[in-house]
């Protein structure tokens, strides 16, 4: 198929047709750098995309616990995470195609309690939207569902696969693991598509992603300032850098955006809104509508400084002396930095106190759990997280919903669980000097 | 007489435990809990140490263990950790925790902050069975070994390893055993009897399983073959612990003549060498590339290829799919299968949802009826020469 036929499949057409409608409209706004960095860039990948498509260059599939720093060093493979086409159309698309895919997802036999982000995988790869893959790349972070999503992967790429492991652990063994499969995985790559990583290459997009994570944290500092100055909703959209940008300079140049706003809006110390209370927002974004973050800033004085997304470990960088030094680093960074990995793989201490870090160092006042109905290792932690909040005099509220699919619960439902719990709880108890 | 054998097995796996832990407890041995197929029981055994897979039976409800899991996790899980929180596990001396599924790997830290198990320890098994992948594996037994004999003060020896594997096997040839009554036409055991077997087997130390699989074993030999049933079925997934389900199956004049479960057949591995140099080696080998678990990414195509062996050698008509809702690993397969077999056609397969502890609804009789009506009238088509 060339890339015109596949920019006419109606699930690319829309994609196409809306993203630049979307842009205009955020570019009316100057100051929102960080968000039409993220979306410009968003445009030159599906621009880039299709001319992959058009020169019939390899697609390598992955599910989303995988970053793309290896297949970007593999020249012109192009990395596809296959949540991609559904999570776009969740953002920035047509909701009703993300609703789509869920239900041929479902209609395909996965199971209806298995969480959404599969779904949005399995139903796009059931419809044949996505180019035939030369490889695919599985790998069990930082979930069941991303191990349900891997075997799903397996199944219907029809390519040769490849699995990672990440371990429960996150010591030197554990490194060292992960690093000796993401050799085999490079020799794996070179083998099918018949070509050898460069090794200057590698290194080129090892700086970049160490560059990005840099950038990322510079921009997380800003963040911490009191009040907020930048959108809250920019920090849970930073999930798409790590899945599809790491080891870009598109990626560097979505964060120095992001740290750019960040910056001058707080020197210039702008506000488009009242901050009362400042939450950690824990678990998943409302994907499906991300306006309700502002909603929430200009309604109730409501911020997200920080959440699991955004969060940015400081567990060093990628060394990149030699070929060892770097594998070793990209295993650092999809164990021990990067978000989701690090917080939901292992044991719960990890999750709990990757939290306590950004209350205390984000200056917030509550935490909001977003429990995605399906993330079942969040929940099956939820007791332990709730005592320890409950020890740490931590206002928390929780609520139930489904990241990708509305109908689970309505965003009317969403946004009246946080009104009350801001309204009833958090700020009486702020204004009582708690 | 079977049913008396029978009768007494049924008695010991009613509850999560019963009088022969009782007894081993007496005996100043200790108790080492654990969830997953891939803790060897022999390595636990040689510590001296009664290997026991934890189960949820005899819990009335789970809402201890919802409290600390919510109602979002799998039903098995949280039957057993509300025995665990409630303290109805007190007789543990050891719990060894891993990554089996995130709902598993979530009961680990609950032990850990909840319970005063006095020796507690993780093993990380690796996501896919490749040949790189094993020494990882290697390595976590190697240093749960280590574990076992700093906690439990003694040496696991060759000799103690040698006599543990030999004492399991001697469970799983018991096991294998029963597995090949079932197969006739006319079987001397039915599915239910053959899971209240399996399941004694994981409950009872071997010594006393073995003593009563053979007084069963025997008495079967004297019992009257059972009728042809209107379908064979085998009956996969997960956890299943609870042989009413099997029997509401059965109720519906269908037997499950082969299974592939966590608790069932798929437990019954082959026999391991005990004579090589390296005999933990030899036990992880065949506990990491001979188990298939859909918890491994990547092996469905084997899994798959080995359930259309198993069903032919069981002559089965169809093919059950049970999983316990919020099971994603199981999930993955269900798609997975059904999937191939929309294209192979192998089998007709019935896929029922369950939840753990509830006693088999019309619903599911309901369905297995139909399911059942489904194969006879194929079978009746077949017959008549007419393409069903
Ligand atoms: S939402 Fe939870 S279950 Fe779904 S992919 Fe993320 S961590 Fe996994
Ligand atoms: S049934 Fe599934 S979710 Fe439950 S313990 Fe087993 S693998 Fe885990």
């Amino acid at each position: 198929m060339n890339s015109n036929a596949f920019a006419n499949i109606p699930e690319w057409k829309e994609v196409f047709d809306t993203l630049p409608t979307i842009r205009k409209f955020f570019a009316g706004d100057p100051h929102m750098l960080g968000l039409n960095s993220l979306l410009e860039n968003l445009s030159i990948y599906f621009d880039r995309f299709m001319d992959h498509v058009e020169r019939r260059d390899p697609f390598v599939w992955y599910n989303l616990g995988f970053s793309s720093e290896l297949v970007y060093a593999m020249g012109d493979a192009c990395p596809l995470p296959v949540e991609l086409l559904g999570a776009v159309h969740s953002l920035v698309g047509n909701h009703r195609m993300s609703l789509d895919f869920i239900d041929t997802a479902q209609a395909s036999g996965v199971p209806a309690d298995c969480c959404s982000a599969d779904k949005l995988a399995a139903g796009a790869m059931h419809k044949g939207v996505y180019p035939a893959p030369a490889l695919a790349v599985g790998v069990n972070t930082p979930c069941d569902a991303q191990v349900m999503n891997a075997q799903i992967l397996a199944e219907l790429s029809g390519a040769p696969f490849f699995s990672i492991d990440v371990p429960y652990h996150d010591d030197e063994e554990a490194i060292d693991h992960v690093a000796a499969q993401l050799k085999e995985l490079v020799e794996f790559m070179e083998e099918v598509l018949g070509r050898s990583m460069d090794l200057d290459r590698l290194r080129e997009v090892c700086e970049h992603s160490n560059r990005m994570t840099e950038t990322l944290w510079e921009w997380l500092d800003w963040r911490k300032l009191v009040p907020l100055t930048q959108s809250s909703k920019v920090v849970a959209l930073t999930l798409v850098l790590q899945i599809l940008f790491t080891g870009t300079a598109e990626g560097v140049e979505i964060a120095q955006s992001l740290l750019r706003e960040a910056r001058e809006r707080s020197e210039r110390n702008e506000r488009f809104f009242e901050e009362r209370v400042r939450a950690v927002w824990y678990q998943d974004a409302v994907w499906t509508d991300m306006q309700i973050y502002d909603w929430f800033e200009r309604e109730l004085g409501l911020t997200v400084p920080v959440d699991v997304f955004g969060y940015y470990a400081q567990e060093g960088l990628i060394d990149t002396r030699n070929e060892t030094t770097m594998f070793k680093g990209l295993a650092n960074k999809l164990v021990r930095c990067q978000p989701m990995s690090r917080q939901f793989r292992g044991n719960i201490d990890m999750y709990i106190r990757d939290f306590m870090n950004m209350m205390e160092g984000w200056n917030a006042d509550c935490c909001i759990f977003a429990g995605h109905v399906t993330c079942k290792h969040a929940w099956g932690g939820i007791g332990l997280f709730k005592e320890a909040l409950r020890k740490a005099d931590i206002p928390l509220l929780i609520f139930e919903f489904d990241m990708f699919d509305p109908r689970t619960t309505p965003w009317e439902d969403i946004y009246f669980h946080v009104e009350r719990f801001v309204e009833e709880i958090v700020a009486p108890r702020k204004s009582r000097g708690m | 007489m079977p049913e008396n054998v029978l009768r007494e097995l049924r008695g010991l796996i009613r509850s999560h435990t019963n009088r022969h832990i009782d007894e081993w407890k007496a005996a100043g041995k200790p108790v080492v809990g654990f969830f997953c197929q891939y803790i060897p029981p022999e390595l636990v055994l040689a510590a001296g140490a009664l290997p026991l897979r934890l189960r949820g039976a005899g819990s009335e409800d789970s809402s201890t263990g919802d409290a600390y899991m919510s109602s979002h996790v799998c039903t098995y899980v949280r039957h057993v950790m509300s025995l665990v929180l409630e303290d109805e596990y007190r007789f543990l001396d050891g719990f060894i925790g891993s990554n089996t599924c995130d709902h598993v790997r979530r009961t680990y830290d609950l032990f850990q902050k909840k319970t005063t198990v006095p020796f507690q320890w993780f093993v990380s098994v690796p996501r896919t069975a490749r040949k790189s992948l094993f020494s990882y594996y290697y390595n976590e037994l190697q240093k749960l070994k280590v574990a076992l004999e700093d906690h439990f003060q003694l040496e696991i020896s060759p000799d103690r390893l040698r006599e543990a594997i030999a004492r399991m096997r001697n469970v799983r040839d018991r096991l294998r055993r029963i597995d090949a009554l079932r197969l006739p036409d006319r079987p001397k055991l039915n599915g239910t009897e053959a899971a209240v077997v399996h399941l004694a087997a994981h409950a009872l130390p071997p010594e006393i399983f073995v003593d009563l699989a053979d007084r069963l074993l025997e008495s079967l030999e004297a019992r009257e073959p059972l009728e042809i049933p209107r379908a064979r079925l085998m009956l996969i997934g997960a956890e299943l612990d609870e042989p009413d389900f099997v029997a509401a199956i059965e109720s519906q004049g269908a037997r499950v003549v082969a299974d592939n479960l966590c608790f069932g057949s798929r437990s019954v591995l082959p026999a391991i060498v005990e004579d090589g140099d390296n005999l933990l080696k030899t036990l992880a080998e065949t506990y990491f590339f001979r188990l298939s678990c859909a918890r491994m990414i990547g092996n469905f195509p084997d899994r798959w290829e080995e359930l259309k062996r198993a069903a032919h050698h069981a002559r089965a008509d169809g093919v059950v799919f049970q999983r316990l809702l919020f099971c994603d690993p199981w999930g993955a397969d269900l798609h997975n299968l059904q999937l191939r077999n929309r294209k192979e056609n192998a089998f007709p397969v019935l896929a029922l949802s369950r939840e753990y502890g509830v006693v088999p609804t019309g619903q599911v009789k309901t369905r297995v009826q139909a399911f059942v009506e489904k194969i006879e009238i194929t079978r009746a088509k077949g017959a008549a020469g007419v393409s069903p």
